[in-house]
């Protein structure tokens, strides 16, 4: 539960700083290239890349917020498009399952480690 | 020609394959306490036929002998030498070839290096080896054959893709494979260690040095990976959780959650199914990471061969080797006692164990889940760095402590150690001065630098210790160091990166922060295979008025027809300077990007750190011997 909590702190302090740095320049980050293989925008030189860029770019001086721009690009080419997940109905396993594991993980290793140290003590 | 005799060849490494599988299994019933002589001599021939036919394919390369399907669609005769050989294995089929020459090479150690282990353990393990080899060559010969023919001979072949030529990845499959497949020796071990009931102590001192070597080639291969990355793709990053680098890093969270238990498995406090579970895993993993890559399901920017019915090959396959190894265990598998202290060794490394099946499982879960949610209702998203720095980087903070306190407690005994000590108060210091630098404030970014630096100090002490103390374990010290280092030059890494993209023609010059970029000329020239436009450029650090010069490349490869991005980089001590541009099409405008690179050289230095410990634990296992 520390653990949980401590990570949502965290992320809190994460986004905050995040805002400060170059905005169009993390977007183009986290967009994929849909005609490449694996590649975001910010890394590729083809035309597709070439048109979000200038449409970032755009959008951003027109004073919309990141998810706003990221919405935008999501309605347009879907989900597909953003490298940072979207938390959504079909994204909760995803997001949520790896801190199910570690905790049913925790569980399960203090259960063993207490029955060995129950046995010795008889 | 060449063929006939490499499909010859291999038909009867095959054979042979099948014969020791036999000639093992009669040997199980005989009373003589020693393997019979017979299995030798098959294995050694099986070793020498298995080269024979890859030096083969290697031939058909070098001599470019286009009647080979494999070497028309992968070489050509303009090709340098050297990527004439590489190209041997920077295919599917040639892979395969490599792949089953080192399960041979595996099982051919294995018998002449263990020789005091018990007989039918011995045996047995050669037995599910061979199964293996057996399995990969039919599937070599049937599906996925290098020395297929062709008819008409063409003149020329299609060529390699161009990326693909290059010092480093011609080393990194080798090396990954030596990993990848030398976890197959432990897997057979452990299935026969539980058929013949072998003892804990000597399954551990059975497993230990092979897990050591794949752990270190696992880690090498991953490096060299990861530097032909950083270099080759021209996007100034080392790490892209790429569902085809994500293959690679499953198997090593095994390994190392392996490289662990093995240690309290050797003292008999318990852990014999796991670390039977975990072998069995790890070459699992690897096989579920061949299938990914070549099945061609994931997408990414390393997939260069794929086809569907390798997939499915690989896929049942997969299936039968993990359904009978569940029988297998379930059959077989003993009652242990366990005796695990809270605040011992034991317990810290089943919270190492903790740990590395966590971040196996969120490495899992992202690779697969996009493909599985595609399948299942059509819709398509993406999983990239965001995720994985989200889930994992808080998981390091403990970690990292783990790594530091963890060694120093005592095997089987429940005694506390204070957590305050002199360590702390130095790297508390050391972190208040490196907090004075620079500035950040990201808290999480912070606190693992903190972690890091703690972590570094104890081994840095740890170390000063060893050489008074000739007891302690310096592999340890030298991968955790290694692995303190890279986290603290992958978090400065992150905090002073500076990138600056920009349009510029031929004279421009651009000005930001400290830096003065000038476009100073562009040539244009002609190589045996590429064209190449080159740039010319001048960086100037305005702070301490030096200046150097970046020369990055356009290339239009003509066989395959490929442009590739050339980056310039300037390698300094504590930062490089990476350099790309890119044509704008039908201008005569140019895309630069700058970046700053901190800390590569010691992101690189650590991970070759990390790997020397392996090294170390395994030369020092066979010495005792």
């Amino acid at each position: 539960m520390k653990i949980l909590l401590l990570t949502i702190v965290l992320f809190f302090s994460n986004s905050i700083s995040y805002c400060n740095e170059n905005k169009t320049y993390e977007i183009l980050k986290n967009l994929r290239c849909l005609v490449c293989q694996g590649q975001t925008i910010s890394d590729s030189n083809s035309d597709f890349a070439l048109t979000i860029k200038e449409v970032v770019n755009d959008k951003v001086k027109e004073g919309l917020s990141k998810k706003e721009i990221y919405n935008f690009l999501s309605d347009k080419y879907g989900d597909w498009i953003l490298f940072n997940t979207p938390l959504k109905a079909n994204s909760y396993f995803l997001w949520f399952m790896p801190y199910v594991l570690f905790i049913l993980g925790g569980i399960f290793l203090y259960l063993v480690i207490r029955k060995s140290t129950e046995k010795t003590k008889q | 020609m060449l063929g006939s005799f490499g499909i010859a060849v291999t038909t009867i490494s095959l054979l042979l394959s099948l014969s020791l599988l036999y000639l093992s299994y009669y040997d199980l019933k005989l009373s003589s306490n020693r393997i019979s002589k017979k299995i030798y001599k098959f294995s050694f021939l099986q070793i020498l036929l298995t080269f024979l036919s890859f030096i083969t394919l290697i031939m058909a390369y070098v001599i470019s002998d286009f009647s080979l399907i494999n070497v028309y669609e992968n070489s050509h005769t303009t090709k340098p030498l050297f990527y004439k050989i590489s190209g041997t294995w920077g295919n599917h089929e040639g892979s395969l070839l490599l792949w089953i020459n080192i399960l041979v090479l595996f099982s051919f150690l294995f018998l002449i290096l263990d020789e005091n282990k018990n007989k039918n353990f011995r045996l047995y393990t050669l037995i599910f080896q061979n199964i293996l080899i057996s399995t990969f060559l039919i599937f070599l010969l049937t599906n996925s054959n290098p020395f297929s023919l062709l008819y008409p001979v063409p003149t020329e072949g299609m060529g390699l893709n161009p990326i693909l030529q290059d010092p480093a990845l011609a080393i990194h499959p080798p090396l990954l494979y030596v990993g990848f497949v030398g976890s197959s020796i432990y897997f057979s071990i452990a299935l026969a260690a539980l058929i013949t009931k072998v003892d804990s102590k000597s399954l551990a001192t059975t497993i230990k040095p092979w897990v050591s070597v794949s752990w270190s080639f696992q880690t090498l291969g991953i490096l060299v990976g990861s530097i032909w990355a950083y270099y080759e793709l021209g996007w100034g990053g080392f790490w892209f959780w790429d569902p085809v680098e994500n293959s690679s890093l499953m198997p090593w969270f095994l390994m190392t959650a392996l490289l662990h238990s093995v240690l309290v498995l050797e003292r008999r406090i318990g852990l014999y199914s796991w670390v039977i579970i975990l072998s069995i895993l790890t070459f699992t993993m690897s096989v579920v990471g061949t299938f990914l890559v070549r099945s061609g399901i994931l997408n990414s920017v390393h997939t260069f061969a794929n086809d569907p019915s390798r997939g499915l090959f690989i896929l049942s396959f997969l299936a039968l080797m993990v359904f009978s190894s569940i029988y297998i265990f379930f059959k077989y598998a003993p009652n242990e006692n366990k005796n695990y202290k809270i605040f011992s060794k034991e317990s810290f490394i089943l919270l190492n164990n903790w740990f590395m099946i966590f971040f196996l499982a969120v490495v899992l879960i992202g690779t697969l889940y996009p493909v599985f949610l595609d399948t299942l209702t059509g819709q398509k998203i993406s999983v990239g760095p965001p995720y994985y720095n989200f889930i994992l980087a808080p998981f390091l903070l403990p970690l990292l402590f783990l790594m530091t306190s963890g060694p120093k407690h005592k095997w089987i005994s429940p005694e506390k150690i204070g957590i305050f000590n002199i360590v702390l108060f130095i790297a508390v210091i050391l972190f208040i001065i490196i907090f004075i630098l620079i500035k950040e404030s990201s808290i999480l970014l912070l606190l693992i630098l903190l972690f890091s630096t703690y972590l570094i100090t104890q081994t840095i002490f740890d170390f000063f210790e060893k050489l008074k103390n000739k007891s302690i374990n310096l592999s340890r010290i030298i991968s955790h160091f290694g692995f303190g280092m890279l986290i603290f030059s992958i978090s400065l890494n992150q905090i002073f990166s500076i990138e600056e993209s920009f349009n510029a023609k031929v004279g421009d010059e651009r000005s930001f922060k400290n830096y003065t970029i000038k476009f100073n000329n562009l040539e244009t020239f002609s190589k045996n295979n590429f064209k190449s436009a080159k740039g010319y450029f001048e960086i100037t650090d305005n702070k301490n008025s030096t200046s150097q010069n970046l020369t990055p490349e356009i290339r239009v490869y003509n066989k395959p027809e490929t442009i590739t991005y050339e980056a310039s980089i300037n390698t300094r001590l504590f930062s490089d300077s990476y350099l790309t541009m890119s044509n704008i099409s039908s201008t005569d405008v140019f895309n630069i990007k700058f970046q700053k690179k901190p800390f590569m050289n010691f992101i690189w230095f650590s991970v070759l750190l990390i790997s020397l410990g392996g090294i170390l634990q395994f030369t020092r296992f066979r010495k005792k011997i």
